[in-house]
């Protein structure tokens, strides 16, 4: 392969990381949930903690800014979180299936 | 309780902001569906369409900024006084080439939070160009969206922030920022390092952002396509903030 093909090839895959790292950051800022007068963030950590914690009537977690929140319907916050954070995912899925196909 | 967009707009000589301020009221009214009260002066006012509400000022001129190489002035130095112009409860103090493209920040006005803005951005461009980590003591904060409630901390906050300015050449060499002009996010920084220590509460995502040296191709009402070198990409149905003037509205 000569070089002006390798440098092409190389833009190409810069760009496509870039539109990349655009999408998940989109993703990013979809999943935040306000519950609770409180921010969270719909990501993996904070939907396993409340699926662990469930089964209690009362919880006790963080914000995302580290400050304490009581959760008096856990599931209806797991529920919520579940949700949120499927559809900003779904949305980062449909992107990347674009992307790769550049 | 009354919710509310406040938005700065004042052209100048060198740089005709109003059809960026449109483009932003448009996309806030989409999108977000909030009242929108323009800051602005008699000049400027003629231009303005779709918001709800004006208040009159006349800005301080004593600010410049250095845009593309030139030095330009810049007419920041109003902000300070955006408790005092709100007419909300809750306001989202907003730049003007800020565009909305999803209801995202309407998670923020209903929270326990009194102030909030943002403490991390990210480059659409890739190339990590906000990294002003050198460039002071204090780690910037973003005024470019500022979402606050008219309570009695919020108040003292936006005093602090006055008497910054006022003595902002003190503050930039007690902090050693690297900017000699006045910038409201370090005074907005320095405010909350003053006020709150390190405690402070800020939104929880990165403000999108594309450089100044970005090339803007095409916008609408989804998205914007942009160029930097001689790569060219586009978002869609994300927020951003756009920090190039020179946008293409009527392409």
């Amino acid at each position: 392969m000569d070089i002006r093909s390798l440098r092409e090839q190389s833009d190409l895959s810069f760009n496509r990381a870039t539109a990349k790292q655009n999408a998940l950051e989109k993703a990013r800022s979809r999943q935040i949930v306000t519950y609770n007068s409180h921010i969270f963030r719909a990501d993996a950590e904070t939907i396993n903690l409340i699926s662990v914690l469930k089964q209690q009537s009362t919880v006790f977690i963080l914000d995302v800014n580290q400050n304490p929140c009581e959760i008096n319907n856990p599931r209806e916050l797991l529920d919520l979180l579940i949700t949120r954070n499927q559809e900003a995912l779904n949305q980062y899925h449909q992107l990347y299936q674009q992307l790769k196909q550049r | 309780m009354s919710i509310g967009i406040l938005i700065y707009c004042f052209d100048t000589e060198a740089v005709k902001y109003h059809p960026t301020a449109n483009f932003c009221i448009a996309q806030i009214k989409k999108h977000l569906k909030l009242p929108v009260t323009v800051v602005t002066d008699t000049v400027t006012q003629s231009h303005l369409q779709g918001q709800d509400n004006i208040v009159l000022v006349e800005p301080r001129k004593n600010n410049k900024r250095f845009y593309k190489d030139k030095s330009i002035p810049w007419l920041n130095l109003e902000r300070v006084n955006a408790y005092d112009y709100s007419p909300y409860d809750v306001t989202v103090l907003m730049d003007s080439d800020y565009f909305v493209y999803t209801d995202n920040i309407l998670q923020y006005v209903d929270t326990a939070y009194d102030f909030l803005l943002y403490d991390k951005v990210y480059d659409a461009t890739g190339r990590n160009s906000f990294n002003y980590v050198s460039k002071s003591l204090i780690p910037i904060v973003w005024a470019t969206v500022t979402i606050f409630k008219k309570t009695a901390s919020t108040e003292r906050i936006f005093a602090m922030i006055k008497h910054i300015q006022k003595n902002y050449d003190y503050f930039c060499n007690l902090y050693r920022i690297d900017f000699q002009n006045y910038r409201n996010d370090y005074a907005f920084a320095i405010a909350l390092n003053q006020m709150e220590g390190s405690t402070n509460n800020f939104l929880p995502s990165s403000m999108t952002m594309l450089p100044i040296d970005t090339e803007i191709l095409k916008i609408d009402t989804t998205g914007i396509t942009f160029k930097y070198d001689k790569y060219i990409n586009s978002i869609k149905d994300q927020d951003i903030h756009v920090l190039n003037k020179e946008i293409p509205f009527n392409v």
